[in-house]
């Protein structure tokens, strides 16, 4: 299904390719500056502001009125604290201003996997080796086949119902992939190598749980509200941010015209090889600016894998002359609406249950 | 209008401990609980020293003394030491370092500031830092200390290298040290002459004090001749690298004891390989191989590179850029010593590659 209609490039287009990507991440830098360090500040307010007053409603109890907007409040809070600050800031995004609020390597967010682990899956292995079957992860997490290339087992006929629960626990999912328990299980590592990491994971659940699901209720019992009411908005704000990163980020790379690698592509593979992958691997979503900032900007899919450590409100401007860099070199641009792409991706799901597709 | 006067803030530092335990733990965001202390007074912070400009005034044309009131979080600073002074600009937080003329008890402290000439920082905080404005500072840091034993002690400064020396000295005199004391100030002009009225003033107060001045722009410069007739058995000196090396060379070759200890400043003296050899860089964070020189520092190759990676005092002072050296070899850029232990941590303004390297950047 590998439905692209992109020209293969000659080594000497390649590295052109390569230098006019790099070019354009070099004019970016060198206007970073004062708009993107307020911009970013703006946007941690914002967080605050939206879980912050999203804590304050829950504390009227079930009243419908403030416990609905209470409860959308914070989990809108989580969605952009997890996405449009946490991820880009964990990207290095914004080490450049040298502010240790916003550098890359300190962030803790406000998930349930630990930042470190995130920094290794997601910038170091799920970036450098994009889609590449067996070197990243991301793909399919281990429960989803997703593409035909990946060797079919009997576990994945039930897999719209693995992916319904990965869904609802998305930020569980996200967490434990570190841990890696499939080759615990096998005995490719031993229980000595996960036991700190597992020990990493349950000191930082053990404080996600205790927060929103220990202090606030208790602080609602002292005065004297309904702690079940806060108890509930926090467990249907954490659910609403699963379901809606694990809408993004399946449709970043999963979508209909999105391609996987074989291991093999990586031997010397060239910085414009590099580019080329991100590209054809990633997957845009078209939409408003509303739908950039909630999806912190991974809307911008394609530009986020070419460029992951430039600030995510640059991907806008970027995207324009990316995609004439594309059509420029005969590659496919992947871009579709939200409801779009993640219907392709529920087709994918649906297809690749079945071992036969894989011979098709 | 601040809700708490600044010296209740200071007290109030200590009472934070349980707050800091919970932030060192991840209980609690330190940037949120910043937040919250701010509407108490705006220099009121966790762990980062902010400082309040108390006064300012010009000490030399071209040094400008500033008094600062800082919060609770400067510990153990001591006169004599350097602290980073933080500046925003463009959205970038920049770092500068300058030395403590003068610490007291109740968190004022003094550093003084010379123009250099197109400098970006420091014009930026002789012409803009406004009396009332707050700062954000570092830690302090340096060991250039006092001797220990009451015996006759040579200052040498040059230019602003009086600042960390003024810092000692100060506080040796107000602590009744008796034993002579000799200053050698070497400026270029005499509009540089910084401190000079305080510096005459202690002269006159304590007998056991001399101050010298020496204008290299009149030809007076610091000769063996010169230094051999300043007494002193202890020498302190400070300046930039020229001077420093010829008055700590001067002195062994004198063959004179005592204890000897030396600070110099920028212009980093770069210690150049006899002739700059292509390199491969490697930055593994970002997955980027670049061709480098084993002449330059890590720090800006990597900057041309395209890389923003955490920097201080570009001096190799304040481990801000501190770095693992996943593999190769790194030349130290002040004392060419060699470094090839795989991660180890290393300062990348400070460290050239001495071959082929890899950086956990």
């Amino acid at each position: 299904m590998t439905a692209r209609l992109d020209r293969e490039l000659n080594p000497a287009e390649l590295e052109a390719f390569g230098q006019e990507l790099d070019a354009l991440r070099q004019r970016t830098l060198a206007d970073l500056g004062e708009h993107d360090a307020r911009y970013i500040r703006r946007v941690r307010s914002a967080v605050r502001l939206c879980c912050w007053s999203g804590r304050a409603l829950l504390m009227l109890g079930w009243f419908p009125p403030t416990w609905l907007l209470g409860t959308f409040l914070l989990g809108l809070g989580k969605i952009l604290e997890n996405m449009e600050l946490g991820h880009n800031v964990m990207h290095g995004q914004y080490d450049w201003m040298n502010d240790p609020e916003f550098s890359g390597r300190q962030y803790e967010w406000d998930i349930v996997g630990p930042a470190d682990f995130w920094r290794h899956t997601h910038n170091h292995m799920h970036h450098t080796y994009t889609n590449v079957l067996g070197m990243d992860d991301d793909v399919g997490y281990g429960v989803v086949r997703l593409f035909p290339e990946q060797r079919w087992k009997p576990f994945y006929r039930w897999q719209p119902l693995w992916v319904t629960i990965q869904a609802l626990l998305f930020q569980y999912a996200v967490a434990i992939q570190h841990l890696r328990l499939d080759k615990l299980a096998k005995g490719r590592i031993s229980k000595e190598e996960v036991a700190p990491l597992a020990r990493q994971f349950g000191a930082k659940l053990a404080r996600q749980w205790g927060k929103d699901y220990l202090v606030f209720p208790l602080l609602a019992l002292l005065l004297g509200a309904n702690a079940l009411a806060v108890l509930t908005g926090n467990l249907v704000a954490n659910l609403l941010r699963n379901l809606w990163t694990f809408l993004v980020i399946f449709c970043g790379h999963f979508t209909e015209k999105a391609a996987v690698f074989a291991p093999e592509i990586l031997q010397g593979e060239t910085r414009g090889h590099w580019y080329l992958r991100q590209l054809r691997g990633s997957s845009n979503l078209s939409g408003g600016p509303l739908l950039h900032i909630l999806t912190g900007n991974l809307s911008h899919q394609i530009e986020h894998h070419l460029f992951p450590d430039l600030p995510a409100r640059r991907y806008a401007e970027l995207a324009r002359e990316v995609r004439l860099i594309a059509e420029r070199y005969g590659q496919h641009y992947n871009c579709g609406t939200l409801w779009g792409q993640f219907a392709t991706v529920l087709r994918r799901i649906w297809i690749y249950r079945l071992p036969s597709a894989g011979m098709a | 209008m601040p809700l708490i006067p600044l010296s209740l803030a200071r007290r109030l530092s200590p009472a934070l401990q349980p707050l800091r335990r919970l932030c060192a733990g991840g209980w609690l965001r330190e940037a949120d609980v910043d937040l919250c202390l701010r509407l108490l007074h705006p220099a009121l912070r966790l762990n980062r020293v902010y400082a309040r400009v108390e006064s300012r005034r010009w000490v030399a044309d071209d040094m400008l003394a500033i008094q600062l009131r800082c919060n609770g979080n400067a510990r153990g600073w001591r006169a004599g030491q350097h602290v980073q002074l933080y500046l925003q600009q463009d959205g970038v937080r920049h770092g500068r370092s300058y030395s403590l003329t003068s610490v007291a008890a109740d968190g004022r402290i003094e550093v003084a500031i010379k123009r250099q000439p197109g400098g970006r920082l420091s014009n930026l905080l002789l012409d803009h830092l406004a009396v009332g404005q707050l700062i954000e500072l570092g830690q302090a840091f340096g060991d250039f200390a006092w001797p220990q034993e009451p015996r006759a002690v040579l200052l040498l400064a040059a230019g602003s290298g009086i600042t960390p020396l003024l810092g000692l000295l100060r506080e040796a005199l107000a602590r009744g040290f008796s034993a002579p004391v000799t200053l050698l100030h070497q400026v270029r002009h005499r509009g540089q002459q910084a401190f000079a009225e305080e510096l005459q003033a202690l002269a006159a107060r304590h007998a056991n004090f001399q101050v010298q001045w020496a204008f290299s722009g009149e030809g007076e410069r610091l000769s063996a001749e010169r230094l051999a007739a300043l007494p002193g058995e202890h020498v302190r000196v400070c300046g930039p690298r020229g001077f420093v090396e010829q008055a700590c060379g001067g002195w062994h070759d004198a063959g004179r004891g005592g204890s000897l200890q030396s600070e110099s400043f920028s212009p980093l003296p770069v210690l150049a390989d006899a002739q700059a050899r292509a390199i491969r860089l490697s930055f593994a964070r970002s997955q980027q191989q670049v061709s480098g020189s084993s002449n330059a520092s890590l720090l800006e190759q990597a900057e041309a590179a395209g890389l923003r990676p955490a920097h201080g005092c570009r001096q190799g002072i304040c481990t801000s850029c501190t770095c693992l050296l996943l593999a190769g070899t790194v030349r130290d850029l002040r004392s060419g010593a060699l470094f090839a232990e795989p991660n180890q941590p290393i300062r990348l303004c400070v460290s050239a590659p001495h071959g082929d390297v890899e950086i956990d950047l």
